[in-house]
């Protein structure tokens, strides 16, 4: 399995410590820390992110509690759960998303 | 075959502790400690400064560090590998490069003794 500019957290995996770089990071697996990529992160369905989360671009499907510092867009889906700040110029959260934090979208 | 466990890309670098189960290929840099139930493959370009506990244990990259292999332990002829190395079966190819100790346990045929 080749892949370019791309990490995979398995599901079957923990990291607890500061995962930075960059890659695209999708997280099936637990990562508790910090967490900090100049391109994407997602937070997969069964992906347990106990961190702050620095990123261009930010997807959470599963759970995150910490915060989203994103230098585009900040996106919760419908089945996703978060708890913390978000910072970033464009957030969707979807209907059925679950969400507890404060929303800063910059200058208005 | 196990599971795929994941892919740490070339672009990423993780300070601290990684555990789980299933194939995990490390293309990037990890320091700190990793532990991990079936088989660690550190490819060529990939990183580690950790002590490492896995099944087994593939090396095409860098290893540096205090490593339990409990099953198999490859060096392949790209790897530069550093350190203490436990395990029940080794192979280092030609090419490799490897410094420290291996700890394994060797029974000697009849006649030939350790004090000689």
């Amino acid at each position: 399995m080749t892949t370019n500019d791309k990490t995979v957290i398995g599901n079957s995996i923990t990291i607890e410590g500061t995962v930075d770089g960059t890659d695209d990071l999708v997280v099936h697996g637990t990562v508790k820390g910090k967490l900090s990529t100049s391109k994407g992160v997602t937070v997969a369905k069964s992906g347990k992110v106990e961190a702050d989360v620095n990123a261009t671009a930010v997807e959470i499907v599963g759970a995150l509690s910490g915060g989203i510092v994103a230098k585009g867009k900040a996106e919760i889906t419908a089945g996703g759960r978060m708890i913390g700040d978000i910072k970033a110029p464009r957030i969707m959260i979807a209907d059925g998303a679950k969400f507890t934090g404060n929303i800063d979208m910059g200058g208005a | 075959m196990a599971e795929s466990a994941g892919i740490i890309g070339k672009g990423i670098r993780i300070k601290g502790e990684l555990s789980g189960s299933g194939e995990l290929v490390v293309a990037g840099t990890i320091d700190g400690r990793i532990d991990l139930s079936d088989h660690l493959k550190i490819d060529e370009g990939g990183v580690v400064n950790a002590e490492v506990a896995a099944k087994q244990l593939t090396v095409l990259g860098n290893a540096s560090g205090d490593i339990t292999a409990k099953e198999r332990f490859e060096v392949k002829s790209s790897a530069n590998v550093v350190g203490d190395v436990r395990t029940p079966s080794i192979v280092i190819e030609d090419g490799a490069t490897f410094r420290g100790t291996v700890h394994m346990d060797v029974e000697l045929p009849e006649g030939v003794g350790r004090n000689s």
